[in-house]
């Protein structure tokens, strides 16, 4: 499926070459990463080429979340890869050839370190095909047709045109599968097995018939997208795979575990922000929950139960506020009221120890993101996880905004930032908004960025909100920091009004120290779980 | 008790399992998990088998309450401590769909919760149908088993090479493409198509047209009771048109519901020119009453575990049998035998036909029952694998 190489590349590989570039190696700036490049290093190359490519790969992705318009964004990100990994087109004629060699080769060899160093855990991997992917395809779409064509067709996709006698057959099928079809007789089409368009075939953007899928060639950029992640995707597997075999080295791993402590953000396993939490503490603490779990606990304390969607992201999440086992065995049983303790032993018990580890293959799973919350499964018929945000209907949103006492100045602000599908920006203003109010600061006050007070610039200066444990640690900290304040002392609020830049714009990479001091630890340091596992690779 | 003993079905059931055209046990065999569910409700995850005899054997010593069948791995489940954990990965699987009446109870008025009836069951009918044309026309499956639940729903199970061969990414898009109905208890309108419908959402349009009318006004009587077309009128989103129908539904109930719908598309039909939102409105009520509501998980991961066909439900007793995709209309959710019914049909069986002394007419015990004709389609959907087989073979795959 995955077919064959350019023969004369392949040739030129196996002659052994390590330090002269063959004109064949880049012909364009774009890349698949079939092979590995079969080039030396330093150690020294190697950390700086990953670390300059994070940047980039991190400003695609901030800026992407950001609301910008297409030519902020694009110059964001255009300038992160001219300061740290340019990338001229053959077009250019002021690039020496040798100069353009050396940009691709770092390209290459970057790429195949982060791989290294971000294979090793499922997050990882979908962080970086994410990222990966945002990349590819900012830079395809850059490039221009003749340089498109040259690099598919070196790539030998194999993919069937279709006869015009069959697309006139197909007409009004083709016409009606996609918003996009414009003149169905100028387009060529393409026939290809369904399953290397998933994208298509999940937005149902594409005719497919008898287990074919008929693609217009414009729509080429989603079937090349689609290769490349699938392509990727397998490789991070494999690559995952033979990771342990790597132990051995200690100069290399040091240098790859650095790497995606850096930039993945915080996995929140277990910040305890609160102390250790007790099962009957859990209903105070809702107030400084963000609406997808409170949400949840309301409708747990409604119904005296919950499905499993929201048992595990609810589950998770408090888990990650500091929720022992014992404890939330504990909160789950009395929670579930109508169901005796055998019932909950037999039914519920081992799943709340699978999420904390401790059953089948021992993973700890950390509590969903946003991004996970927003994107992966979506709320069914009776359930209640999710995103309000996202999946809640305006009306239905409303009445919950309302109920918080939000006024209609800001929830029409919220709705309508819901309705540019900028679901964390609209969770983000409603966290201003109640946060407010709850230190007894006017949310006008708060829209300038102006205020005296430790905790109205607390609040000012809040960054997007990326995970619902953020919510929770910042909304906690906050109301510790007011209550330092009120018995007075500034100084033991400790809280430093951050870097964070507001959600103008992105004036460069997002900084890597908290704004508000937590204690944020990551995977490989909670170590409180079953000690005779390996947690190398989770897959 | 005496079910597995007597009645599973075991030769077509390794048939169907082992994937080949010889009785020897292949991979596809050998390394499927089994996951059987006793009677005290512990499971047994991982179970792998080398023959149909060891199988058959486990099956009656643990006398489960039901057990399901799980992915083929790379190597055989019960070995998977040999190698490290992420050596173990799930190769193959049929595509799956599962879906359960009670995802339908905000909308069905007849039963709840965990009863059905043939009132009901009408919307089983048209997901089969939505869904099995689908399989067939647009992705090019060609061995598909619908099987009935045990209680109140359906499972599909399509066997083809080419399913069995999906990664979850492609799995999930095609959940994806068949999926119409969104959203959570929170979301009050589950359905916005766009002007234009995909050539397989039109299809599918023509299905839910034959049976909305008997389905929504007949059987649930949907527009015949206030409380339950209330339902329906807060989703119209608009504030005027809504009060206007409402107040002549209220004004004269008994109207025939027919008369109703017809009442509310020309409502809105005079209000289209201005308010955009009402345009599709009756076609996107239309598929959130009928359209099939599927459960994702259970489609979406190689390795989710779903109940076999031919299992006993453990709460009605009844047999999972195969329904017939050309006769799924005539299906009757009360008429799969139940285990004491087997049993009687055995002994009324054996009791009026004497044993000859020749074994070689020798029947199977459910060959003497009403199993018979539900396993001899099971027999008929095996035919057809085989000569898929066959084909694969010769093209020297």
């Amino acid at each position: 499926m995955f077919t064959q190489h350019n023969r004369k590349s392949r040739q030129l590989l196996a002659s052994g070459i390590k330090s002269t570039y063959d004109d064949d190696l880049y012909p364009t700036r774009l890349n698949f990463y079939r092979e590995p490049p079969p080039l030396e290093i330093s150690i020294e190359e190697f950390e700086q080429f990953a670390l300059d490519r994070m940047q980039v790969l991190q400003a695609l992705l901030t800026a992407q979340m950001r609301n910008l318009t297409p030519e902020q964004l694009d110059k964001a990100v255009s300038e992160a890869i001219r300061k740290y990994m340019p990338m001229s087109p053959n077009s250019k004629s002021s690039t020496s050839h040798r100069q353009l060699m050396e940009e691709r080769r770092k390209d290459h060899i970057s790429h195949f370190i982060l791989r290294l160093a971000y294979s090793r855990s499922q997050e990882l991997r979908s962080w970086f095909l994410r990222a990966e992917c945002a990349l590819f395809r900012y830079r395809f779409e850059k490039e221009m047709l003749k340089d498109q064509l040259e690099f598919l067709e070196k790539q030998n996709l194999s993919w069937k045109k279709v006869s015009d006698e069959d697309k006139r057959l197909l007409r009004e099928k083709l016409k009606t599968s996609s918003f996009k079809a414009g003149n169905i007789d100028e387009e060529t089409y393409f026939e290809v097995d369904f399953e290397r368009v998933t994208g298509l075939v999940g937005r149902r953007q594409v005719y497919i018939q008898a287990g074919k899928a008929f693609v217009r060639l414009s729509d080429q950029v989603v079937l090349v997208l689609d290769e490349f992640k699938e392509r990727l995707s397998h490789a991070l597997e494999v690559t995952g795979r033979a990771l342990p075999r790597m132990d051995e080295d200690d100069r290399l791993m040091p240098v790859l575990n650095n790497i995606n402590k850096q930039y993945l953000g915080r996995e929140f396993t277990s910040s305890a922000i609160a102390g250790e939490i007790q099962a009957s503490d859990v209903d105070d603490l809702k107030v400084h929950m963000p609406l997808c779990m409170e949400h949840l606990h309301d409708e747990l304390r409604r119904e005296k139960h919950t499905r499993h969607g929201g048992r595990m992201q609810y589950g998770l999440f408090l888990k990650g506020i500091g929720l022992s086992l014992e404890q939330a065995l504990i909160f789950w049983q009395m929670a579930f009221e109508k169901i005796t303790p055998e019932q909950f032993n037999k039914n519920y018990a081992y799943n709340v120890r699978h999420s904390y580890g401790m059953e089948g293959k021992r993973t700890d799973y950390t509590p969903y993101s946003c991004k996970s919350i927003i994107m992966n499964n979506a709320p069914g018929p009776g359930d209640h996880h999710g995103c309000p945000f996202r999946h809640f209907s305006p009306p239905n949103l409303r009445a919950q905004l309302a109920a918080h006492n939000v006024d209609e100045f800001d929830t029409d602000d919220i709705i309508h930032k819901v309705q540019q599908r900028h679901y964390q920006i609209a969770c983000t203003r409603y966290y201003e908004v109640t946060r407010a109010k709850m230190v007894g600061i006017s949310p006008e006050n708060i829209k300038g960025g102006l205020s005296d007070s430790a905790t109205g610039s607390m609040i000012a200066s809040q960054e997007v909100i990326e995970h619902p444990n953020q919510f929770f640690e910042q909304s906690y900290l906050l109301m510790k920091s007011k209550n330092a304040e009120n018995e007075g002392g500034a100084a033991a609020a400790g809280a430093t009004a951050g870097a964070g830049e507001g959600m103008d714009g992105v004036t460069g990479p997002v900084p890597l120290d908290a704004t508000v001091r937590g204690r944020y630890t990551y995977k490989k340091a909670g170590a409180s779980i079953s000690s005779n596992v390996q947690h190398d690779i989770d897959m | 008790m005496l079910y597995y003993r007597h009645f599973f079905p075991f030769k077509p059931f390794f048939q169907w399992l082992n994937y080949d055209t010889v009785p020897k046990p292949s991979k596809s065999f050998l390394n499927r998990e089994i996951c059987w569910t006793l009677m005290d409700d512990t499971f047994i995850r991982f179970q792998s088998y080398r023959t149909l005899e060891e199988f058959k054997n486990d099956m009656i010593r643990l006398n489960p309450a039901k057990f399901d069948l799980g992915a083929i791995y790379n190597i055989r489940p019960k070995d998977r401590h040999m190698v490290r954990p992420a050596a173990f990965i799930p190769v193959a699987k049929e595509m799956v769909f599962d879906i359960d009446m009670t995802d339908y109870d905000e909308i069905r008025t007849c039963c709840k919760g965990a009863d059905v009836c043939n009132k009901c069951w009408e919307f089983m009918t048209v997901a089969m149908k939505i869904i099995d044309v689908a399989m067939r026309d647009d992705f090019g499956f060609k061995h598909i088993l619908w099987v009935y639940s045990g209680r109140r729903g359906i499972h599909c199970w399509v066997a083809d090479e080419r399913a069995r061969k999906l990664n979850n990414d492609q799995r999930k898009a095609i959940v994806s493409y068949l999926e119409v109905i969104k959203g959570g208890m929170q979301q009050g309108r589950k359905v916005k198509l766009p002007n234009t419908l995909h050539p397989s959402l039109s299809r599918s349009f023509e299905t839910i047209q034959e049976h909305f009318r008997n389905l929504v006004f007949e059987s649930q009587e949907i527009l015949s009771e206030p409380e339950n077309w209330e339902k329906i009128l807060t989703l119209i989103p608009d504030e005027g048109v809504q009060a206007r129908i409402r107040q002549s539904w209220e004004d004269s109930p008994n109207r025939a519901p027919s008369q109703k719908w017809a009442e509310l598309l020309d409502t809105i039909g005079n209000e289209i020119g201005q308010r955009q939102a009402l345009e599709n409105f009756p076609r996107d009520i239309m598929f959130q009453y009928t359209y099939p509501r599927l459960d994702d998980k259970v489609s979406t991961n190689i390795n989710h575990l779903l109940k076999s066909p031919f299992c006993v439900h453990p709460k009605t007793g009844r047999v999972c049998v195969p329904i017939p995709i050309e006769d799924c209309e005539d299906f009757d959710p009360s008429s799969p035998p139940t285990v004491p019914q087997l049993v009687q049909e055995l002994n009324r069986y054996d009791a009026t036909h004497a044993t000859s002394g020749d074994d070689s007419n020798k029947l199977q015990d459910w060959q003497k029952t009403s199993l018979r004709k539900h396993v001899e389609y099971f027999e008929r959907f095996l035919k057809g694998l085989s000569r898929e087989m066959r084909e694969n073979k010769l093209k020297g795959r």
